[in-house]
């Protein structure tokens, strides 16, 4: 055998060697984390129960039922709906892993885009995981991308029009979940998807609608509730409550003629009271440092401070970041306080539950040095 | 459909980079066209 076969097949070996071992790594993040529902958790459905399009694709995801002894209304908690936003994921899992519903009927999706969790985003040097020390031990948690894997839904055209409205956005918004709503059952994956959540609502009957999400700390819509018109009532009644909890939350409308967000097409093309609430993410931001699984829990980065000092936030932001369970019991509070408004203004179908952390037990008398992911931990299982 | 025609395309364009390879003289171009192989390859079983 002359040499330059030899030399050819030991590049060939090394090449198929180093795509083993990437490929490998590659399947594996696309299997779904291990969730521990707790007791809370009566029934698990899938999305594909409602449109069974979806069954047997990366679009399907699991939902958690939570049913109380006593009837009452129905809520909706969507988290995931951009797997590189984790305070709504891990909000979603500790309502799944720790809350107990007395009165009505909750569901819970982690995962709403779950396609959106088996890839990263290209060139963002994200984390593949991010590990939170928990009851049951050690457990890591996936870090996704904003959209939709494009293995799953391709090719992004040049311009996305948004099919109920005739909206124009960029080509790779066509696997944004929040930008197709309210979906189409003959359309692309991410509009299916959407359509299943959709198709959930009006199956179940669902009266009030949570979407949980993070925002760079320099964008304008951070730490704040959207509301649609209708839901415009119970959120400004839960927003008193939540600042008297220490919680500075703004309350905007939801613009009438931004389309495919669920706080606008959800309210627009279903029953349900849409909601939809951001907190502070330093790992997604534009301006941020050094970008690891500690940045994604801690929010420390000295880039952000700098950013702060020259007045370039919207939040405030100092050497203490903003810990992974400030940003969870936000949502937590969120969802408590405005379920509540919601309880108080219909009173006919309460939604009651208990068992989470309420935002001054998971973060305001936390010990500092817990903060980061081990205050949280002690909440999931 | 338009899929398995874009998995076609990677894997004629596959078979070119392999064929170069073992046609190649230099070792530093058989490393190339190994490396290009990569990426095929994982897109080809649609890893990533």
């Amino acid at each position: 055998m002359n040499k330059q076969i030899i030399t050819a097949s030991v590049c060939l070996l090394a090449a198929l060697s180093v795509a083993g071992i990437t490929g490998k790594n590659f399947m594996e993040v696309k299997k779904p984390d291990e969730l521990r529902p707790g007791p809370g958790v009566t029934q698990t459905k899938m999305l594909s129960d409602y449109f069974p399009d979806i069954a047997g694709t990366n679009a399907d995801s699991t939902v958690y039922v939570m049913e109380g002894e006593q009837p009452g209304g129905k809520m909706l908690v969507l988290g995931g709906t951009h797997a590189n936003e984790p305070s709504g994921y891990l909000a979603a899992i500790t309502f799944v892993e720790s809350g107990k519903v007395e009165q009505g009927t909750v569901f819970v999706i982690p995962r709403t885009c779950n396609s959106g969790f088996t890839h990263n985003d290209p060139q963002e040097g994200s984390p593949q995981y991010y590990t939170i020390q928990t009851k049951g031990g050690p457990r890591q948690f996936r870090y996704g991308s904003r959209a939709a894997n494009p293995l799953d839904q391709w090719p992004d055209p040049d311009v996305y029009v948004h099919a109920a409205s005739g909206q124009r956005l960029s080509g790779s918004e066509t696997r944004n979940i929040n930008r197709t709503y309210p979906g189409r059952p003959d359309g692309t994956l991410t509009e299916k998807a959407s359509y299943a959540v959709r198709q959930l609502i009006d199956t179940e009957g669902v009266n009030l609608t949570f979407d949980l999400h993070e925002a760079s700390p320099e964008y304008p819509v951070i730490n704040a509730t959207v509301a649609h018109e209708t839901a415009m009532s119970i959120a400004s009644n839960g927003m008193f409550e939540l600042q008297m909890a220490g919680i500075a939350m703004s309350l905007e409308p939801s613009p009438t003629n931004l389309h495919g967000l669920t706080h606008r097409e959800l309210g627009d093309y279903t029953d349900t009271l849409p909601l939809l609430m951001e907190t502070a993410n330093a790992s997604q931001g534009r301006l941020r440092g050094k970008t690891n699984a500690d940045l994604v829990l801690t929010g420390k980065d000295k880039c952000y401070v700098k950013a702060q000092k020259l007045g370039f936030l919207y939040v405030p932001y100092d050497e203490t970041g903003h810990p992974i369970e400030e940003r969870v019991g936000r949502h937590l509070q969120g969802i408590y306080e405005y379920s509540k408004a919601y309880s108080a203004q219909y009173p006919e179908s309460p939604i009651v539950y208990n068992g989470l952390p309420s935002y001054q037990e998971l973060f305001l008398d936390a010990d500092p040095s817990e903060l980061g992911g081990t205050q949280l931990g002690k909440y999931l299982n | 459909m338009i899929t398995l025609i874009y998995r076609g395309i990677i894997a004629i364009v596959m078979s070119f980079t392999v064929w170069n390879l073992y046609t190649e003289k230099k070792i530093a171009l058989q490393a190339n066209a190994a490396i290009v192989l990569i990426p095929l390859l994982l897109r080809l079983l649609m890893i990533k």
